[in-house]
């Protein structure tokens, strides 16, 4: 089965396009609510169930973690499909393994400061958070228009993806950092600088890695080394991408929001 | 001139040479001149290694991926060393520290050399080829003889092979650490080692052990999943490659340390002293970084390989009991780990940055380390393990020709082990003055881990039970394994309840309780599983009576001092000391378990002569040596490079012994 | 037929393993003296575990070793074993017997913890600073300072213990209680000494180099005697004025001396030993002049000026107030 006749099984181009759009929003505005949620009724709680319901839409719908149900096991060991399947799975290990990581920075995050709210600059919060979700969006339509066949709506998205990864890493490294250390949240600072750098900076270093996958399929793409049947490494650099997003998801609440309305 | 000879010749001379090299290095930092230097003497066995090596083959030797790879590692150190010394020269901090580059120089050298052995070796090139769309052959075919084991091989059994050396290198270096310092702690007094030295040489010798440990259960895992479970080979040949090899920088990280400084933390490096020791421990950290990365990744595959690989027919519960012990190690490995290398790296930074996390004058938290640390360093335990357990329960039907007792029973005891192993971690910070009321449940949790190990052994009995056993060597060991830990699981239950545990952390129970466990989950199996499957690889049999030396030197001894050091450890003798008070009265005691330690070194000093004689002249073995029903066995030994010629099917349960024209597995009549 | 007398057979060897085992198994040939009231709970769950030990282990071992004595392949022998692929009774019966059995422990090992931890509301307070690497204790009622731990025999004691270094433990094998110091926090450690005698406080938490030797006598005696006691150390007290002898208390109470000898010997920190007055080489291959300043400035930042051949790091950080420096110089200058 090919990744072509899965989507097409979905029910079409259009579809998938207004699929992805409906996802989008609803995130979007889960965030809005989340900001609100922070700001009016302070519950760490609260914010732990929208970030849940976020990231379960992206991994639903932008990441597709159902394709790992793949029931293939009668299928000839040696074929494209079989062996994609198998990667897909590696690429998943990776990623379960990855979110440990991940879920330990948070425990630190608590465990150090508890739900004390660290003072960062919200608007620049709002934004960085705001174009990372934008770019999953359009990594959700490279990767669409790639499995069917739209070469051109391949490149731009990955294009506009790549762009915005790199707005949110200079927004975060070369604007937040350096703001927030005229404020006085320096590494050394104390317990909230600590946590932010670590969290922001081992954030930020899983997008510079994706945003180096993203330019090697760019240019692979570029020179037509994927087809609608064979593009493993494009999928595997967006459910990277959307990986990192759901990092964020997550992070963006421990960080930002945490205490605000307390 | 003959090749043995001059090997021996470049071995002394390269020796001796590296001996005063590293002394000489020492002096520029210490400025005294110490010919008899503890650290540089170790050291040194690498240079005398290389030499050695140099000597066997020539200058062939510069060809292979492993020296590549570290000229890479040494030359990235260097690189990213002097790098940041610029840097902080440019930038107007002091550019240089106590071992010549500054600590952030040696640390940004340590992941740039990291970095140059990974390229240098080779083990990326078809990565980067794929990356830029290239296609390479889905095999590469290994040079004859000696080279491939140097060279970056694809095949999991020359891989698996690669691992098992390292792993017994690692534990040849991890012995000498524990048999110098049993020598200090011979008698009371202080005669050899310095305090430092004591404590770095303590900390590596459990740092070097573990790590050992991981790399050969990835010896077991790698050489024998594949074969039982009827694959060509793992799931992801590359990344099954560059899984072992960053294990090397790993480990020369981890002795690395011994020329900067030490470092005295014990292998768990808890801060505050951490963040205060020396350059080396930072070192400590790198290595076991690396080395986790080599764990988790070898996990992903041996998890995939077992998802997808399978013969036809192999369902769950047909899978080899190897498969599934495997499966639970593996899942751990896979996830806990990243716990321990993000502590670490916590710490790392707090050193580099000044981030505060366990800092307290910072608002850090000291005991939040312990909890992250232990999260992967409980679980690990039975990372260690579970391979070890799984050979026990592979090999005892055979070796009893009866069907493995409550196959599924003993099958869902390793996942049983693995998921309870995650929620137990806070059994070693009972004294550590965390929340007070996180102890009892805790100690519940603990104690359920016994549930499911003693599934294990009662089934084990009962396959034992009323069998035709034989005792061949690795029989020997399966049940030496056995019993030892038997002995270790047993002195688990004092620990876990809280009013017990309170005398008895850091004490030499615990350190007994740990040798047993590790022993008897880890080392004999082990050996077992190398004397099992010796002929499989190399189509020569162990010698026999060697093995039996070995089997009695070692077990012997080996009860003896971990008896010692529990009834020690109770009676006041504390874990970490270079020296003890003499007024404990067990000097004698020490002594008795100082020559234990020595004779378990001789046992394994008698293997590697055994492997050494075999190799050449051991007993020819083409056939099923040991009449087992497992697929690996129904071929010729050795195995070909991509394993079975013919595919085969699943057609009957895995230890049907007994069952009178019962069989396992069918193979395609046919070429595939 | 057979197989009962097997089993019979082996099942009372288990008996017999288990008896002898546990005759040996007993806490009082194993631990120390009980020196404390916690010390008899705890000593009685060590029974307890050693006696299911003891069962288990032979319960595991004499079948084992049964089989292998008895079931034996003869020579000769070439047929496989009887197909007995598994029971699904017997293994529930091994799963859900030990799972009660281990709650249980569990359970009574939490009884057992509420009861050693029993609070006393009168006890007595002392506070312990355990520090790299030796141990200091205050007496609050009564302002001694001593590094011997003092504790009247059948009172309870409440030890608030702190740490301005490392993580220490502070653990008297004869008390069987242990805890572990943590810098930045207050932990607590209560105990009844019930017998009399000098035992030892060890610090069982690596600290570092010298951890090793971080022990210090802990002293249990009548009330009366230690009501003495504290009268004596505070007439000691306050009978010094002199600035050395003031100095050479301060010195004993920190620990110096566990780096730093008075006689020459070489040490983990440079000996004091003619220290003063003379020209003290330094790491960087210059020298300074070994005066009051130098070695004030040695003691309030020791990584300032390092002497040659030292380490740097090594020495912990000390929050002396300035005459009490000028003390410790004084006591050092005598040291010719
Ligand atoms: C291979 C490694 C291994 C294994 C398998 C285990 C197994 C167990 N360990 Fe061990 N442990 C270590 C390695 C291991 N441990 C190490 C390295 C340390 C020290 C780390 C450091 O500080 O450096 C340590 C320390 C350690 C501590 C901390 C002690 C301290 O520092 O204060 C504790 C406390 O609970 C503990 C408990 C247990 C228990 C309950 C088991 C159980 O899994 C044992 C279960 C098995 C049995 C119980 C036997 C068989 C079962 C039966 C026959 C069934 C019936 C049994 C009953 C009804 C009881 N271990
Ligand atoms: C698999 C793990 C493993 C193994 C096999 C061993 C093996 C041994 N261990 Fe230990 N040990 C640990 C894991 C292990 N250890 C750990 C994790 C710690 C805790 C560290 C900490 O507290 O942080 C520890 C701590 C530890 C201590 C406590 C130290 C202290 O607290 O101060 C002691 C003390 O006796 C000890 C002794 C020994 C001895 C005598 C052996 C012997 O069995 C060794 C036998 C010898 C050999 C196998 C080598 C033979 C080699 C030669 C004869 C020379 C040839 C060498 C070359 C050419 C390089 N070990
Ligand atoms: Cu203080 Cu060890
Ligand atoms: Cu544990």
């Amino acid at each position: 089965m090919t990744q072509h006749t899965e989507v097409m099984a979905h029910g079409g181009h259009a579809d998938a396009k207004r699929q992805g759009v409906n996802i989008f929003i609803g995130l979007a505005i889960l965030t809005v609510i989340e900001f609100f949620a922070a700001t009016e009724l302070p519950s760490v709680f609260l914010l732990a169930v929208i970030a849940l319901l976020k990231a379960g839409l992206v991994l639903n719908y932008y990441m597709h973690i159902g394709k790992l149900n793949a029931n293939d096991e009668a299928f000839d060991r040696h074929t494209h499909a079989y062996k994609t399947n198998t990667n897909r799975l590696g690429l998943w290990l990776f990623l379960v393994s990855d979110f440990f990581v991940f879920a330990g920075l948070l425990v630190v995050r608590f465990g150090l400061y508890g739900s004390e709210h660290i003072h960062l600059n919200q608007v620049l919060g709002l934004v960085v958070t705001a174009v990372l979700l934008v770019s999953s969006f359009f990594m959700n339509r490279a990767e669409v228009s790639m499995a069917q066949g739209d070469r051109k709506g391949f490149i731009q998205g990955t294009l506009i993806t790549l762009i915005l990864g790199t707005i949110f890493l200079v927004g975060v490294v070369f604007v937040e950092w350096p703001i927030a250390a005229h404020e006085g949240i320096t590494p050394d600072s104390g317990p909230a600088g600590a946590i932010f750098y670590m969290l922001t900076g081992m954030h930020a270093f899983h997008v510079l890695t994706g945003l180096i996958f993203l330019g090697v399929i760019l240019r692979n793409g570029l020179c037509g080394l994927y087809t609608p049947e064979k593009h493993f490494a494009v999928e595997a650099a967006a459910v990277y991408w959307h990986f990192v997003d759901v990092v964020w998801i997550f992070f963006y609440p421990a960080l930002y929001l945490v205490g605000l309305g307390g | 001139m003959n090749k043995g000879l001059r090997g021996v010749i470049f071995l002394l001379a390269g020796y001796a040479l590296g001996t005063q090299l590293f002394a000489g290095l020492a002096f520029f930092v210490s400025g005294t001149y110490n010919p008899f230097d503890v650290s540089s003497w170790i050291l040194a066995i690498v240079v005398g290694g290389l030499a050695m090596l140099y000597g066997f083959v020539g200058a062939d030797i510069f060809k292979t991926a492993l020296f590549k790879g570290l000229a890479g590692q040494v030359v990235g150190l260097l690189a990213g060393g002097f790098f940041v010394t610029i840097i902080r020269a440019i930038m107007g901090l002091e550019p240089f520290g106590r071992f010549g580059f500054s600590e952030p120089a040696w640390v940004f050298g340590g992941f740039v050399g990291t970095l140059t052995f990974i390229t240098g070796s080779g083990i990326v090139t078809d990565w980067f080829k794929w990356s830029k769309g290239e296609e390479t052959p889905e095999h590469h075919d290994d040079p004859e003889g000696w080279r491939k084991y140097f060279g970056v091989s694809l095949d999991h059994k020359v891989i698996g092979i690669q691992y098992a050396v390292t792993a017994l290198i690692l534990l040849l270096f991890g012995g000498l650490f524990a048999l110098i310092f049993r020598a200090e702690l011979a008698n009371s007094g202080r005669e050899l080692l310095t305090f430092q030295e004591y404590n770095t040489l303590m900390s590596l010798h459990g740092i070097v052990m573990i790590v050992s440990i991981l790399i050969g259960i990835g010896a077991m895992m790698n050489y024998l999943v594949p074969l039982m479970i009827g694959a060509h080979d793992m799931a992801f040949p590359r990344l099954n490659a560059f899984a072992f090899w960053i294990a090397v920088p790993a480990s020369v990280w981890l002795l690395s340390s011994l020329a900067l400084g030490g470092f005295d933390t014990g292998w768990t490096g808890y801060p505050p002293l951490s963040a205060r020791a020396p350059v080396g421990m930072q070192m400590f950290f790198l290595g076991v970084w690396v080395a986790g990365w080599s764990s988790i990744l070898g996990a992903a595959n041996v998890i995939a390989s077992a998802l997808r690989m399978r013969a036809k027919g192999m369902t769950a519960f047909r899978m080899p009991i190897f498969i599934w012990a495997s499966l639970a190690t593996s899942i751990i490995s896979l996830t806990a780990t990243q716990l321990i290398g993000l502590s670490f790296q916590l710490v790392m930074f707090q050193r580099l940055f000044g981030m505060g996390f366990f800092d307290p004058a910072k608002g850090g938290n000291p005991i939040l380390f312990q909890h992250l640390f232990w999260f992967y360093s409980h679980p690990a335990v039975y990372v260690f393990i579970l391979p070890g357990l799984g050979i026990i329960s592979e090999l005892l039907p055979v070796f009893v020709r009866k069907p493995l007792f409550g196959y599924r029973w003993v099958a869902m005891s390793s996942l049983g082990i693995a998921l309870v192993g995650f929620v137990v971690w806070a059994h070693h910070m009972f004294t550590s003055g965390m929340n007070e009321y996180l102890r009892v449940p805790f100690m519940y949790s603990t104690m359920l881990v016994a549930v499911p190990t003693g599934v294990k052994f009662f089934s084990w009995v009962a396959t034992i039970w009323g069998g035709k056993i034989e005792l061949p060597t690795p029989m020997l060991f399966v049940l030496g394994g056995l019993v030892v830990f038997l002995m270790g699981g047993l002195s688990g239950p004092p620990n876990a309840t809280v009013s017990t545990d309170l005398h008895l952390h850091d004490t030499y129970f615990i350190v007994g309780h740990f040798h047993d466990t590790m022993f008897g989950g880890y080392i004999f199996p082990f050996f077992a599983a190398l004397f099992y499957w010796f002929p499989k690889a190399t189509g020569r049999r162990l010698n026999e009576t060697l093995g039996k030396v070995q089997f009695w030197l070692l077990t012997p001894s080996f009860l003896v001092k971990t008896f010692l050091m529990m009834y020690v450890g109770m009676n006041g003798m504390r874990r970490r000391i270079a020296d003890y008070d003499p007024a404990l009265g067990i000097d004698f005691l020490q002594l008795l378990t100082t020559i234990s330690a020595y004779l378990i070194g001789l046992s394994v000093l008698v293997f590697l002569y055994n492997v050494f004689i075999s190799l050449k002249n051991g007993e020819i073995a083409l056939g099923n040596v040991w009449n087992s029903r497992s697929p690996e066995w129904q071929v010729p030994s050795p195995m070909p490079a991509h394993n079975y010629e013919r595919d085969f099917e699943v057609v009957g349960e895995p230890y049907d012994y007994g069952l009178k024209g019962s069989q396992y597995v069918k193979f395609e009549e046919s070429g595939d | 037929m057979q197989k009962l007398k097997h089993f019979l057979i082996a099942g009372a060897l288990v008996l017999v393993v288990t008896i002898v085992t546990d005759l040996f198994l007993r806490a009082e040939y194993l631990l120390p003296v009980q020196a404390s009231l916690q010390s008899v709970p705890i000593d009685w769950l060590f029974d307890l575990q050693f006696r299911i030990i003891s069962f288990l282990f032979a319960l595991i071992t004499v079948p084992l070793i049964y089989s292998l004595v008895v079931f034996r392949r003869r020579a000769g022998d070439t047929e496989d074993g009887e197909h007995i692929e598994g029971n699904t009774n017997l293994e529930i019966a091994w799963t859900v017997v030990p799972l009660v059995v281990v709650v249980a422990i569990a359970y009574i090992g939490a009884g057992n913890l509420a009861e050693i931890r029993r609070v006393d509301p009168q006890a007595m307070r002392v506070r312990v600073i355990g520090f790299q690497w030796d141990w200091r204790f205050e007496y609050p009622d009564s302002g001694v300072v001593s590094n011997e731990l003092y504790l009247p025999v059948n009172k309870q004691v409440l030890l608030a213990m702190e740490s301005p270094d490392v993580l220490h433990s502070f653990w008297v094998p004869e008390f069987r209680l242990k805890q572990d110091l943590v810098p930045g926090r207050v932990t607590e450690y209560r105990v009844t000494p019930t017998l009399e005698g000098q035992f030892k406080v060890r610090c069982a938490e690596l600290c570092g180099v010298a951890h090793a030797t971080m022990e210090r006598p802990v002293i249990v005696v009548s009330q009366e005697a230690f009501d003495a006691w504290i009268a004596q150390k505070q007439a000691e007290s306050a009978a010094i004025t002199d600035p050395v002898e003031l100095g050479k208390r301060l010195v004993a109470q920190n620990g110096c001396a566990a780096c730093h000898s008075i006689d020459g010997s070489a040490g983990i920190g440079p000996t004091w030993k003619g220290l003063f007055g003379s020209q003290v080489p330094l790491a960087d291959g210059s020298s300074a002049p070994g005066d009051e300043d130098y070695i004030a400035e040695s003691i309030k930042n020791p990584n300032a000026r390092i002497h040659a051949g030292f380490q740097p790091n090594a020495m912990p950080q000390y929050s002396f107030t300035d005459v009490q420096i000028a003390n410790i110089v004084e006591y050092i200058k005598t040291l010719r």
